[in-house]
């Protein structure tokens, strides 16, 4: 089940390149912090590992087979963003089973295993709210079981907790950590936050400030 | 965000807001129909039966106007895309190309139509489907396009990431955020369509017909005025129902929060490339007709020449037609202008007042009703009503934008009531909090919003007076002329200028709705906010 | 922004535009005329007129002749103007019958074409001009085609001549009901047999006269593809007035002298009328012998009154129409909804 996520020499950017030289490697269950100020290119970093946007160079490999050219959808790696971008129109538990259903479940077994998926996150009971009727960390909560339910290789998550309050944010953070660890799967996770980031991962790496430098590793 | 929560905060005057819609529509609507209706009853000594065949009629008029939906859909929703989300050379002009076909008289179309496409395809159905779908692209790319602009399209990305293809993250997750714009934009096509005239009219061939060309018939041919009131009776309860149902539709969605717009750059090369073929396309397909009459306009007896042009000055001197076409085209920017502000104020307070609580937010939904009543009845009704003492408007020169104004209120509706609908509340309940006054809350939280679609909508309302002929052939007096008008009493004549100068004034019209869509696009972006943060 | 500065700004320009619409006028001294949209004169006339009676002259316009009509029928005795010009015949018997118009004799009637000068409608109406519904050729077609052009009605339904007429639709257009009058005056009962033969001739059905001549006729500058359609007599002469210096020689199109149907439009004074007396000023002005010489490079129609002289255009390319059908009002308007009913049956739509 659980993977390892590897990026050669990538060149991230929207049409010009906003970094370049960028390497990294997750091992199975491992959770990585990156850090930096914002602009810098975390958030573009993420997306061209998922493939959301594509990279203007270099290599991204799952398990070893580079999967630079694969479209998102084939690569198994999960994203959840600063907002949990719930589908309006889906109830919490069709939210869930989302990925559940493109990975060809019929909608009772997707729901079955939604259910699943939502007592990780604590929301068991929930399946059949409207999203409109959640908190905000409810909200957080559900796109982090819609993310982790069709069992992705890796997770990255983009500043997730960053729209939330202090308490709320260390809570979840938290909670999303010791899934991670349970289900081992191995993630990105990045933030502006020094202290969310030590707090979560094994290691924390920072976003380099001019093009053509690698990640550094952030001492503890 | 609790869609409740933040009504409490609204100022008093958005239960109040349903008053103007309300007034205009029992003004300008309701008693003109009553007028016309009592008058019929009273006495014209016939039988009010349905005439024979109507059902017929409504249900190939149903067909056809299912079909121009559509194909406008189909067509008008990668423009919609395109044309709304990303930013690319030539973004503006595309836009306003698109609302082109719109705004052309439907006489215009016509013959550009059969201009283009030579007598090589028959009159018809299929004729009249496709003049449709051409004519309503702005309809679908402006309505969509405002929302779809507003679109969050990570919510796309998120759906990839879970393993779905491009056409399924379209279809599961864009595609339903889109169903209020979309069922809106739908619901006013069909009603185009199902109710059009002239296009049914000049390209029809006579075989296909709408229950409105029906209407036309028995009142000026037949002079059976108890059967036309019975077809044009018809016609609006099916056009409620539409409407009413496109309504209910985009009401069912949810609440959600909008991003403010941010155009972007395509990220990938197949995007570029998707971009470039859309916006091209765009620009072929609205200008190939209107290219069509362009040539038209310069071609005399064989070989080029600016002769029609130069007679857009001199044509008719002399006589009562027409003045001068630089009064005509006074005439019509002017009729235009008044048009965009009353259906602006009018629709736009119809939109407001669904923000507020109770029965009085139906107001947007009665709002919609003046596009199923037919503009003979409307243009009859109204000169019962308003064209003979003791209440004579005509003099005053406003019996024909309001005219417009009812068909044009309708769409300031259909394009303002999704966007406040979709616009967050919860800055409304921030600034209450932070000790905002009401008013000056409501302001701070719709404003932005509402300053961009009101620009907008006022540019389709002013559009939509440019191009309108039939309640202006009622209503408009003999000495001030619309545009159209002109266009439409050139082409009611023999020779070859007549012809020439019809073109060439169609090319005047287009250039100023050109300039006119153009001019209110970019009052609309340079005014546009920086991005509004989510409190 | 505002709601509130948006409402201000559209009550500013609705003042603004109703302040320079208006005409100041007292209320005695304005005459309506309420016509067709396809109205026109010399505005030297109307001048001319206002200057010498003191009146002045409005004239309002409510859609084509039919939709006039209409709307007047509606407002039977509580009119929207003072006088109506552009009730034809085929209309003229149903708006009579609603009680639109008061009686008036005009005096100038007696200068009317004697077989016009009684045709009155008992009184209430005064027939101001004429003109027939006819075939057009386009002479050049048959020329480089080798083939006479067809010379009546029959021609039409006669192979020779298969796939090369425009007729509109007579639901919706005026020539094309006029057209389709002249097949019952010619063939009575047996005229749904003729149209019969005319769709199996390939006869192509438009909604519009604009649409046939302007987009079918082959010569109607937007490039149809048919060489015969139904227009009016005088259509020939505008051909030339209405083309570009160096005006041409001759017409490209010419006349089918056979199966044509005459069409008289006629002017009276509304009753309920505000301005009765300026009404039948109007109504005489219509019948002067100025008013008169105009209509024909105006409107194209021929002067109901009596040695009015053609202008050169008419003379040589307008021949007069020897024997126009015709069918007396009453009947049109009887028979109308039948005869409608069943040319859409025959010709199955």
């Amino acid at each position: 089940m659980t993977s390892r996520l590897e990026a050669i020499d990538l060149a991230i950017g929207h049409g010009t390149v906003l970094a370049d030289g960028l390497s990294l490697s997750v091992a199975p269950a491992e959770i990585v912090a990156i850090v930096g100020p914002s602009g810098s290119g975390k958030s573009t970093l993420l997306a061209s590992l998922a493939g959301v946007v594509p990279a203007l160079g270099g290599h991204v490999l799952v398990d070893g087979i580079d999967v630079t050219a694969w479209p998102v959808h084939r690569r198994r790696i999960g994203m959840i963003f600063q907002e949990p971008l719930l589908f309006p129109h889906l109830d919490v538990g069709d939210n869930v089973a989302y990925g559940l259903r493109r990975l060809g479940q019929n909608r009772r077994e997707a729901r079955a295993q939604a259910l699943e998926a939502l007592a990780w996150v604590g929301l068991d009971g929930y399946a059949d709210r409207p999203v409109e009727r959640l908190s905000g960390g409810q909200a957080q909560r559900v796109a982090l079981a819609r993310a982790l339910a069709p069992r992705p290789a890796v997770l990255l998550l983009d500043e997730p907790f960053s729209a939330l309050d202090a308490e709320l944010r260390q809570r979840l953070a938290a909670d999303v950590a010791d899934l991670l660890r349970r289900e081992a799967t191995a993630a990105v996770h990045v933030t502006h936050d020094l202290d969310e980031a030590a707090a979560m991962a094994d290691r924390v790496l920072r976003m380099p400030p001019e093009p053509g430098q690698p990640l550094a590793r952030v001492p503890r | 965000m609790g869609g409740g929560d933040g009504s409490l905060s609204l100022p008093r005057w958005v239960g109040w807001a349903w008053l103007v819609p309300g007034a205009f529509l029992l003004a300008f609507l309701a008693y003109p129909l009553v007028a016309l209706g009592a008058r019929i009853l009273d006495g014209l000594g016939q039988s009010a039966l349905v005439p024979v065949g109507t059902g017929q009629v409504a249900a190939l008029a149903a067909a056809q106007a299912l079909a121009s939906t559509a194909l406008a859909l189909a067509v008008g929703l990668p423009m919609a895309n395109v044309v709304s989300r990303y930013r690319f050379r030539g973004r503006a002009l595309a836009q306003a190309l698109v609302t082109i076909p719109f705004v052309l008289p439907t006489v215009v179309v016509a013959l550009a139509f059969r201009s283009l496409v030579g007598p090589g395809i028959p009159q018809g159905l299929f004729l009249v489907v496709v003049a449709h779908a051409y004519v309503n692209l702005a309809v679908v790319a402006r309505i969509v396009g405002a929302q779809w602009a507003q679109h969050d399209d990570r919510h796309e990305a998120v759906a990839r990431t879970l393993g779905a293809i491009r056409w399924t993250a379209f279809r599961t997750v864009t595609l339903p955020a889109l169903v209020p714009s979309i069922a809106a934009s739908a619901a006013v096509v069909f009603v185009f369509s199902f109710s059009s005239l002239g296009i049914v009219l000049l390209l029809g061939g006579g075989s296909t017909r709408t229950l409105e060309s029906q209407v036309l018939r028995q009142t000026s041919v037949l002079l059976d005025f108890p059967g036309a009131a019975a077809t044009a009776a018809i016609q609006l309860v099916v056009v409620s129902a539409i409407l009413l149902g496109g309504a209910a539709l985009s009401r069912r969605s949810p609440r959600r929060v909008m991003r403010p717009i941010r155009l972007r750059r395509p990220t990938s090369r197949s995007g570029t490339i998707g971009v470039r073929v859309t916006s091209a396309g765009i620009a072929v397909l609205v200008l190939a007709p209107v290219l069509a009459l362009a040539v038209d306009s310069l071609r005399s007896r064989g070989s080029w020449s600016l002769a029609w042009w130069q007679a857009i000055g001199s044509v008719d001197a002399g006589t009562t037609r027409i003045g001068s076409p630089l009064s005509a085209l006074g005439t019509s920017i002017s009729y235009a202008l008044i048009t965009a502000a009353i259906a602006a104020v009018v629709g736009g307070l119809a939109a407001v007042a669904v923000l507020g609580r109770g029965p009085t937010r139906w107001i947007a939904l009665v709002a919609v009703v003046p596009l199923g009543v037919s503009a003979a009845t409307v243009g009859l009704g109204t000169l019962l009503a308003y064209g003979r003492p003791p209440l004579d408007l005509r003099a005053t020169g406003l019996l024909v934008p309001l005219a417009h104004a009812l068909v044009a209120v309708p769409l300031v509706v259909a394009v303002v009531a999704p966007a406040l609908r979709g616009t967050d509340d919860r800055r409304l309940a921030v600034a209450a909090c932070l000790g905002a006054r009401p008013t000056r809350a409501f302001l701070t939280a719709y404003g932005p919003v509402l300053r961009i679609v009101m620009l907008a909508s006022a540019a389709l309302a002013g559009a939509v007076s440019l191009g309108e002929f039939g309640a202006a052939s009622f209503l408009a007096r003999a000495t001030n002329p619309t545009v159209p008008l002109q266009i439409v009493r050139l082409l009611g004549r023999p020779g070859e200028e007549s012809y020439g100068v019809a073109a060439a004034l169609a090319m005047v019209l287009v250039a100023i709705t050109l300039v006119l869509v153009l001019l209110v696009d970019r009052l609309g972006t340079s005014r546009q906010p920086a991005a509004v943060g989510t409190p | 922004m505002g709601v509130k500065a948006l409402l201000a700004a559209g009550i500013a320009t609705a003042a603004a535009l109703s302040a320079c619409g208006g005409t100041a006028e007292s209320a005695s001294g304005t005459v309506r005329l309420l016509t067709h949209e396809s109205f026109v004169l010399s505005q030297s006339l109307i001048d001319d007129f206002q200057a010498r009676t003191g009146l002045v002259l409005e004239v309002v316009t409510a859609g084509d002749a039919g939709s006039m009509v209409a709307g007047a029928i509606l407002a039977a005795g509580a009119p929207t103007a003072d006088v109506l010009f552009g009730v034809d015949n085929t209309l003229r018997s149903r708006a009579v019958g609603a009680g639109v118009f008061a009686p008036y004799a005009s005096s100038a009637a007696d200068a009317l074409r004697p077989e016009l000068r009684d045709d009155t409608a008992g009184g209430l109406l005064t027939p101001v001009d004429f003109g027939d519904v006819c075939v057009n050729i386009d002479d050049g077609f048959f020329a480089s085609a080798g083939l006479a052009p067809p010379s009546t009605l029959e021609d039409l339904a006669s192979p020779e001549y298969r796939d090369l007429l425009v007729v509109e639709d007579p639901g919706t257009s005026s020539p094309g009901l006029a057209f389709l009058l002249s097949t019952v005056a010619r063939y009575g009962d047996q005229w749904p047999d003729y149209w019969r033969r005319l769709a199996a001739n390939g006869v192509t059905v438009a909604g519009s006269w604009t649409d046939a001549y302007m987009g079918d006729f082959t010569k109607g500058g937007g490039g149809g593809d048919r060489p015969l359609v139904v227009s009016y007599a005088t259509s020939p002469p505008a051909e030339i007035v209405y083309a570009s210096d160096p005006k041409p020689e001759r017409p490209s199109t010419s006349v089918m002298p056979d199966g044509c149907y005459r069409q008289v439009e006629y002017a009276g004074v509304l009753a309920g009328a505000s301005n009765p007396a300026g009404a039948q000023a109007v109504l005489d002005w219509l019948l002067s012998p100025e008013v008169q010489a105009d209509l024909p490079l105006s409107m194209f129609v021929l002067p109901a009154r009596d040695g009015v002289a053609l202008p050169d255009v008419f003379t040589r390319f307008a021949p007069a129409i020897a024997n126009p059908l015709q069918i007396a009002a009453d009947e049109v308007a009887a028979g109308v909804p039948d005869w409608l009913a069943e040319w859409g049956a025959v010709m199955g739509r």
